[in-house]
């Protein structure tokens, strides 16, 4: 492995961290807010570490998977130490664990704050924050790659360490082309709902961090309520929507936005993950009607914002869902474990595992009926063989395995059952708020510092698809 | 760009963090005395005028008190010491008003001590208000509690500010030092990769070239060097090659 490789495009990545943290620092300026100095220094010195290693690495394109791996890894952990040098500068409610606390949540589009009152930070920070989300919705890794002059080889390398096996279904694209649809897809849906939200009467400032969040699949409110705050309906069907179209695999968008609308429902997977979350709005307006709302328009409204906004792994809220009956909680923590499609910017198990776990189950009760039968099971045009089934179900039970054990280390800090669960399942799907004392309404400021270290490693799991990480880990041993 | 711009942009990068550093944390520091003067100068000398104005007032009362068992003479004595007492403090807080609202507050304070003084400015002693208890509890003591509150809410606002400024203070503390630590820290790392690329890019380019020279001069064999930069290194491998293979040819004529 060739450690100047690494520099130079992990630097890469920290200037455009250094290009956000010089817009947070104009913000700064224009509110004359005390956060531009912090925004200031971190800028400059993004700025520097990035742009040195170009002055001595020239480009190069026969990056390996090993490097590239590493690349992606290090890119993600640099991106959160640089993201954390604003808060900890600017002091307040961020010591150093609340700090890398918050810049992780903020990179791997967790959405889960430490801060007790989010509305007397700064403009020009809350809108680092919510940039922080935007870098690393699409991540970081292809922001990297669309200003890498060496675009070819290199970056499908970089990028594979971000997809689910099915996650590639729809990318049947040349690397560069399916990273300018990326691109073009995420800035333009970033530009809908900034506009939608505009509309709907929300100020400049709000509609682009509230979007930035929305689109990333983050949940980084600029107020202390969320979206409750705004207490309005078109705020809310205009979040919603587009919740529900960065839920959806990106390649599907830009087919869908080219005039093949059909092309999403024909997709085994966003079909699940359509009628999955309709279903899952249904069950939860029952079960909070009458109980929590008396009027039904109240409760499918605030059903669908939670499930969507959980089941998208955004984790913006509109009620306090740890108040709902015990059964709309675990309909929700289904939704915080499932996450949305591969492809996009949530987190979670991903429905296409989902998807590929009841392929797998159905073969083997098919098989344990017929031993005999030839059973070739097939999601959508792809036929999924045996490794990938294998991948896919180890997948979900690590997964699975990593939120219970960081639950265990969690109540053996002190933390209630319920709130070490909920919060551990939501940091590993980058969903935000879970239930106790980290709702929907509440933060994480209760959690004790070593437990905080626990979720951020959650989160950094989950986001890098645990094995990125454990490779990056074991990189030494890597043939 | 060549090495010397390489190395130059180095210790350029180093010092630059380390002046951004020390240029904030001097000007933190300096916005923390202006604080500390101000946090004296406006609210502290508030707060002071106000407990000694409380401290007049009480003296005031026993007065009072003294003239309604009948001692004129001494009553009025204490009376017009504190009085004079209470002006001057009062005077002191009327001319630092620098909260917003604050001079509500001591416009407060002047029309209740006003309605206070009204009632022991009259006389006392030889009147049908000497030793009647009901009238002081009645009137005098509740306007003496008026007064009272009046400052002690003009004392709670400047209280405030001043814990609010200190808190500032911490908060500014902080922020004078974190900067240093980060430069420190920043600067390690930045070492470390400087002093990776210098013996990558630099050092191991001038190895391989005298490994080469050497190879040449021992054995005979082509000089050759690999240089992945085009700088002044890839300049002298590339100079050192055409005369080795010049004294290559010529040996061979």
């Amino acid at each position: 492995m060739r450690p100047h490789i690494i520099f130079r495009y992990s630097g890469l990545i920290l200037l455009f961290n250094a290009l956000f943290l010089f817009i947070s620092c104009l913000i700064s300026l224009i509110y004359m807010d005390q956060a531009l100095m912090p925004l200031f220094y971190s800028a400059v010195i993004a700025c520097l570490f990035g742009a040195f290693p170009l002055l001595f690495v020239p480009s190069v394109d026969d990056i390996t998977n090993k490097e590239g791996f590493t690349i992606v890894v290090s890119s993600w952990l640099l991106s959160c130490l640089v993201g954390l040098v604003p808060y900890i500068l600017y002091g307040g409610e961020f010591t150093l664990t609340n700090a890398w606390f918050e810049s992780v949540s903020g990179f791997t589009t967790t959405g889960s704050s430490i801060l007790t009152n989010v509305e007397a930070l700064p403009k020009g920070l809350l809108f680092w924050r919510s940039s922080t989300h935007w870098i690393g919705g699409i991540g970081i890794i292809i922001f990297a790659l669309s200003v890498m002059p060496s675009m070819g080889r290199a970056g499908m390398v970089l990028y594979r360490a971000e997809m689910s096996p099915l996650g590639m279904e729809n990318f049947h694209y040349r690397t560069k082309k399916t990273l300018k649809i990326l691109v073009t897809v995420y800035v333009g849906l970033t530009l809908a709902e900034t506009l939608g939200l505009l509309l709907c009467g929300m100020n400049l400032f709000d509609a682009v961090t509230q979007s930035f969040a929305t689109i990333a699949t983050g949940g980084f409110s600029t107020k202390n309520n969320s979206i409750a705050y705004f207490a309005s309906l078109p705020v809310e069907m205009v979040i919603m929507a587009f919740m529900v179209l960065s839920g959806l695999h990106f390649g599907l968008l830009f087919t869908a936005v080219r005039g093949k609308i059909a092309e999403i429902w024909r997709s085994p997977v966003s079909r699940y993950y359509i009628l999955a979350m309709g279903a899952g709005l249904l069950i939860t307006a029952l079960d909070i009607h009458g109980t929590r709302y008396p009027a039904w328009t109240d409760s499918f409204r605030y059903a669908a914002f939670q499930v969507i906004s959980l089941g998208t792994t955004t984790g913006f809220a509109t009620a306090d869902s740890t108040l709902w009956p015990i059964f709309s909680q675990l309909i929700l923590i289904f939704f915080t474990l499932q996450g949305a499609c591969a492809g996009s910017t949530s987190g979670g198990i991903k429905t296409d595992r989902v998807v590929l776990f009841w392929k797998g189950l159905t073969k083997r009760i098919t098989k344990t009926r017929h031993p005999h039968a030839v059973i070739a099971p097939k999601i959508g045009d792809l036929a999924v063989d045996g490794e990938m089934l294998e991948v896919g179900l180890l997948y979900i039970v690590l997964y699975i395995g990593v939120v219970f054990g960081s639950s265990l280390i969690l109540t053996a800090l002190g933390v209630d059952a319920m709130s070490a669960f909920s919060g551990s399942a939501a940091a590993m799907g980058g969903v935000g708020p879970g239930f106790g004392i980290v709702g929907s309404m509440g933060n994480y400021s209760l959690i004790p510092d070593p437990g905080k270290w626990v979720l951020t490693i959650d989160m950094l799991l989950g986001r890098l698809e645990i094995f990125a990480l454990i490779m990056f880990v074991t990189a030494r041993s890597w043939k | 760009m060549g090495i010397r711009g390489k190395i130059l942009f180095g210790f350029l990068v180093l010092a630059g963090m380390l002046f951004l550093a020390g240029g904030w944390s001097i000007y933190e520091l300096t916005t923390i005395g202006a604080s500390v003067q101000r946090l004296l100068d406006d609210n502290y000398k508030s707060v002071n005028a106000a407990r000694s104005m409380i401290e007049a007032l009480e003296r005031e009362d026993s007065a009072i008190l003294l003239l309604l068992s009948g001692n004129r003479k001494e009553g009025r004595e204490i009376i017009e010491t504190a009085d004079l007492s209470f002006q001057q403090e009062f005077r002191i807080a009327q001319k630092n008003v620098t909260i917003p609202g604050e001079k509500a507050y001591v416009d407060n304070v002047e029309k209740a001590y006003k309605n206070y003084k009204d009632l022991w400015e009259k006389p006392i002693v030889g009147t049908d208000r000497e030793r009647n208890l009901d009238y002081y509890f009645r009137e005098v003591h509740q306007s003496f509690l008026d007064v009272k509150s009046a400052i002690e809410r003009l004392m709670t606002l400047n209280d405030g500010v001043m814990y609010e400024t200190a808190s500032n203070l911490e908060n500014r503390a902080h922020r004078a030092v974190m900067p240093g630590i980060v430069a420190i820290l920043a600067a390690l790392i930045f070492t470390f990769v400087f002093n990776y690329f210098i013996n990558y890019y630099l050092v191991g380019p001038i190895i391989r070239i005298t490994k080469g020279i050497q190879a040449f001069l021992d054995t005979g064999e082509t000089f050759q060097a690999k240089i992945e930069t085009k700088d002044e290194l890839s300049l002298l491998a590339s100079s050192l090659q055409q005369l080795v293979s010049r004294s290559l040819n010529r040996d061979e004529i």
